[in-house]
């Protein structure tokens, strides 16, 4: 397990309790999305993965090892376990974006020439080359989002971790962004970890998620699981992918023949249409037959 | 393809500022500094060596401000904004929108010089409402001399800020072996100065929209408020910002990558006869009449 929490809690200074009693295990390779309303402890979880928060009880474990909060552990997790924040304006802090790529892999020690392989990399596959020496303010939120990625993605983590990370882009960013990401899944095999309150884009990212609320583990399972579960989504404040509504009404409503297992994605809501469409026609040639 | 998302920034840079425009607000100082940090990144000169350009900024800064005839700062003048407007190829009417303001300023207060100062040689006599007043030769030599100084100076800064990306100067303060804290302090300040600028405009539209500024008690009241909230702000920000350095190793060094561009010998050569030769015209031209 590359992630373990037992009995996770976190209580603020100010006195609110952020977690709950949180235990659940995060694999290798897997895409894991969180899921919860606003203020649910997405973020407050997520930054105990690499110990910027300590658990006030519980405990953390990395590789089945207890988390050591020693500067030098800390930064070797953080080399592995790479972070990229909600608001890229917390993130980006250097003058240029290629300053700010650079960052983490000279933190990391590595010689100059090796640094700027791995930057020019890095912005190459988040699609920014071409703004390497702009300063972050001319860039939109987007870019910005991108530059953060290939701030952590130039550390050559084996694990990231992403807050909210398609929150305010557009649906062409939403896209480029989630490709990235499977892409990188799939042929590096980076564990991905990430947080959100976009439920159409949980089904097409994971296949683990995790539901939060007001602190407390909800629910665990594959997203088709826990999505067909319509009472507990909706009882929480989220809704179900709008596809995925769509024909649950469907069902419901018009009684329509449709498969328990409701569609999450467009590609599964054609399938499912063109299932209904085949039954449909076997069914009138077996009336005109008769 | 970059000149195509400039072109289309600027367009919404501009549809910005309309809005404030409209609303009344007064920014325009600065959209002025932003728009002289986006010249600096995308000038022709931008990817020269900046400690060439430093170097030549400020040995002309001193020639023009210790120069005691006019003829030096002149020549200054004419050197930087023909660089400025030739081989940076700043358009000249921005340039003339930077100058004009501090030329009129500056103007003013040479003619102040010119008619009240001095006390040899009595050049004039006018009659003003019925009281003579004198105008000294000396008084019209310094103001004009002055004039011309402070133009040299100014446009050699021009020149230094129009051409050379903040980011570079302070590599190259980081090389002069300034002290960490001030270089590291100046590279925090410049990013997150845009970041609140934003926030600060944002914050005031909100206000204006909800005819926060109507009447001067009310202006009063909304402005401390904005200013109390950015002051949260930036304490916030700041916990934040080294939240996201420490998730990237971050251990009270910032490190950088030093890959400024090497300076020309021949260019810096050039720049140090160029000094010589109007440290020398200064000197030679010291005791020289202009009226
Ligand atoms: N620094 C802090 N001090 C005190 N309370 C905090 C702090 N940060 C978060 N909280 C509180 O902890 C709870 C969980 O916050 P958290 O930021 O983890 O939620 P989230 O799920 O990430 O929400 P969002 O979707 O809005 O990002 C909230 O009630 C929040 O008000
Ligand atoms: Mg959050």
């Amino acid at each position: 397990m590359l992630f373990r929490l037992e009995n996770l809690s976190h209580q603020y200074s100010d006195g609110t309790l952020a977690l709950d009693n949180i235990s659940l295990s995060f694999a290798k390779g897997e895409r894991i999305a969180l899921l919860g309303p606003n203020g649910s402890g997405k973020t407050t979880l997520l930054l105990h993965l690499n110990g910027i928060l300590k658990p006030t009880s519980g405990k953390v474990y990395f590789e089945d090892k207890p988390l050591e909060y020693s500067p030098k552990a800390l930064l070797e997790l953080r080399r592995r376990v790479g972070f990229v924040f909600q608001d890229p304006n917390d993130q980006l802090f250097a003058p240029t974006v290629k300053q700010d790529v650079a960052f983490g892999p000279l933190n990391l020690g590595q010689p100059a020439d090796q640094v700027k392989k791995a930057v020019d990399e890095a912005l190459r596959l988040v699609g920014m080359s071409e703004y390497a020496e702009k300063p972050p303010h001319f860039l939109s939120f987007g870019q910005k989002k991108r530059v953060a990625l290939a701030g952590v993605l130039a550390m050559q983590p084996e694990a990231i971790i992403l807050d909210e990370p398609t929150s305010n882009l557009d649906p062409r960013g939403t896209s480029e962004i989630l490709h990235l990401l499977l892409r990188l899944n799939k042929e590096l095999g980076l564990t991905l970890i990430l947080a959100t309150h976009d439920v159409d884009m949980v089904p097409l990212f994971a296949n683990k998620l995790y539901i939060l609320n007001k602190g407390k583990l909800v629910s665990e399972g594959a997203p088709a699981e826990l999505f067909s579960d319509a009472e507990l989504i909706r009882s929480i404040n989220l809704r179900s992918p709008r596809i995925t509504h769509l024909f649950e009404v469907l069902k419901k409503e018009d009684n329509l023949p449709i498969n328990p297992r409701l569609p999450l994605t467009i590609s599964e809501a054609r399938k499912e249409i063109l299932r209904l469409l085949e039954s449909g026609r076997r069914e009138k040639k077996k009336r005109t037959t008769a | 393809m970059a000149i195509l998302l400039d072109m289309r920034r600027g367009k919404e840079q501009k549809n910005k500022w309309h809005i404030y425009e409209e609303i009344g607000t007064e920014m325009s100082h600065f959209n002025l500094s932003a728009e002289i940090d986006r010249y600096a990144y995308t000038n022709a000169l931008s990817k020269n060596s900046p400690v060439t350009k430093l170097l030549f900024a400020l040995s002309l800064l001193l020639i023009s401000v210790l120069s005691p005839s006019p003829v030096a700062p002149i020549t200054v003048f004419l050197t930087s904004t023909s660089l400025i407007l030739f081989c940076a190829k700043i358009p000249l009417r921005f340039y003339l929108r930077l100058l004009w303001y501090p030329t009129l300023i500056v103007a003013l207060t040479c003619v102040i010089i010119a008619l009240f100062f001095g006390y040899q040689e009595p050049l004039a006599e006018v009659n003003l409402l019925g009281l003579r007043w004198i105008i000294f030769r000396d008084g019209v030599a310094t103001g004009f001399t002055t004039f011309f100084r402070v133009a040299g100076a100014l446009s050699s800064q021009f020149f230094l800020v129009l051409t050379t990306p903040m980011t570079s100067i302070l590599l190259v303060l980081r090389k002069a072996r300034v002290p960490k804290i001030i270089v590291e302090m100046s590279l925090l300040i410049y990013r997150y100065i845009f970041v609140f600028i934003e926030v600060m405009e944002t914050m005031r539209i909100a206000q204006e929209l909800r005819l926060g500024y109507s009447g001067w008690l009310k202006k009063l009241r909304s402005l401390s408020m904005l200013i109390g909230n950015l002051f949260i702000r930036t304490l916030d920000q700041g916990e934040r910002t080294f939240t996201a350095m420490s998730a990237r190793g971050y251990d009270g060094n910032i490190r950088v990558l030093e890959d400024l561009p090497k300076p020309s010998n021949v260019a810096l050569a050039g720049i140090i006869f160029f000094a010589v030769a109007l440290a020398i015209i200064a000197y030679l031209t010291m005791d020289l009449r202009i009226v």
